[in-house]
């Protein structure tokens, strides 16, 4: 849990106090807290697209929205983040475990894996990249740059880093 | 009744509610019928009116309405599920159901032929799903206003058929910050 903890911990943090997720297995302890915690909004939600709309909303009423998902779900969210999110200038942070890294037992996972962050490049979404622990300490300020640019922005981590959770 | 009509007689409910109004033409004829700073407009991203106000209603206290169609909601179709399980009482969702894609060129929709958005709400959880007929909608929507401690689902059985529009010359960022001007959040207009 400690990886799981020091995420949601620097999230916070950063200032956001709104959560959804599309599960992924990666993400399956950050859910187990966040259900547990009574200081922000947490609900798992069907599909990505619709989470951007649902944090758009969220935004609207002065929360910072973080939508966790798979990198698979970016695919599905598409125009949702440049004719929503981008267009009305909305903060979001996309919390992606970027499936498809080394690690990663399921070969199906490496298509998505390989053009994420072309993907996002194309966006034009900053991104940040946890590989080892150390990483996640960038995670609060990268979540506040969010907020100070109105734009989305995307924190990967990769497969391996959760094997220490 | 066509949407119009009907968007020109809620006028007489709708005060200082917060709304999240369905791109194209819903957005269109609501701006030129009334437009006002509690009015979120939608400029694209089809099929999320309802999303966006569902996570409105869960962050604010306010009533907000989500002013969405039937064919948008057969794009998101989950929505109805999680507002089943997740909307709160400050929640309506009220689908202008004319059975046709109206802003694409009223193709018809699958409301027109099989599909019930009434018992796919109904079957998504969602409480409080009442399918009623233009005229009876302003009467439904202030009784879900009035409701303190239910959200609804408002089903409007219309006609289809639009009026001759012309864009919102409003940009994105300008909608967004008077709509959050009205909730409190911006104190630079």
């Amino acid at each position: 849990m400690k990886i799981s903890q020091k995420i949601i911990t620097n999230l916070k943090s950063g200032g956001a106090d709104f959560f959804l997720s599309v599960p992924c297995k990666l993400l399956a302890n950050m859910i187990t807290i966040l259900e547990n915690d009574k200081e922000i909004y947490y609900s798992a939600i069907p599909r990505e697209e619709e989470g951007m709309g649902i944090c758009a909303g969220a935004y609207l009423g002065n929360k910072l929205p973080c939508i966790m998902m798979q990198n698979t779900g970016i695919g599905n969210s598409v125009n949702s983040i440049v004719s929503l999110l981008q267009l009305y200038q909305i903060p979001v942070v996309f919390l992606i475990s970027y499936r498809g890294t080394p690690g990663e037992p399921v070969g199906a996972q490496g298509g998505m894996g390989s053009v994420t962050e072309d993907i996002l490049n194309t966006l034009r979404i900053p991104m940040l990249h946890c590989n080892i622990e150390e990483d996640l300490d960038k995670i609060s300020t990268f979540t506040n740059h969010a907020k100070v640019i109105e734009s989305p922005v995307a924190v990967l981590f990769n497969f391996n880093l959760m094997e220490d959770d | 009744m066509n949407r119009f009509e009907l968007l020109n007689l809620l006028q007489q409910t709708i005060e200082n509610e917060l709304v999240i109004c369905n791109i194209g033409l819903p957005s269109q004829e609501l701006y030129k019928i009334n437009d006002r700073p509690n009015y979120f407009y939608m400029l694209g991203s089809m099929g999320l009116a309802s999303s966006i106000g569902l996570g409105l209603s869960l962050s604010i206290d306010k009533n907000v309405i989500s002013i969405d169609g039937d064919g948008s909601v057969l794009m998101n179709m989950n929505t109805l599920a999680t507002i089943g399980n997740r909307a709160p009482s400050n929640y309506t969702l009220l689908i202008v159901d004319n059975g046709s894609y109206g802003s694409t060129g009223d193709q018809k929709t699958f409301t027109n032929e099989s599909t019930s958005l009434k018992n796919v709400a109904i079957g998504s959880g969602c409480k409080n799903v009442i399918e009623c007929s233009g005229e009876e909608t302003n009467e439904n929507l202030q009784k879900a206003l009035a409701d303190k401690n239910n959200s609804y689902v408002i089903i409007s059985k219309i006609k289809s058929g639009n009026v001759p529009i012309k864009p919102i010359p409003l940009n994105a960022v300008t909608i967004r910050d008077r709509f959050r001007k009205e909730i409190g959040l911006v104190s630079y207009l």
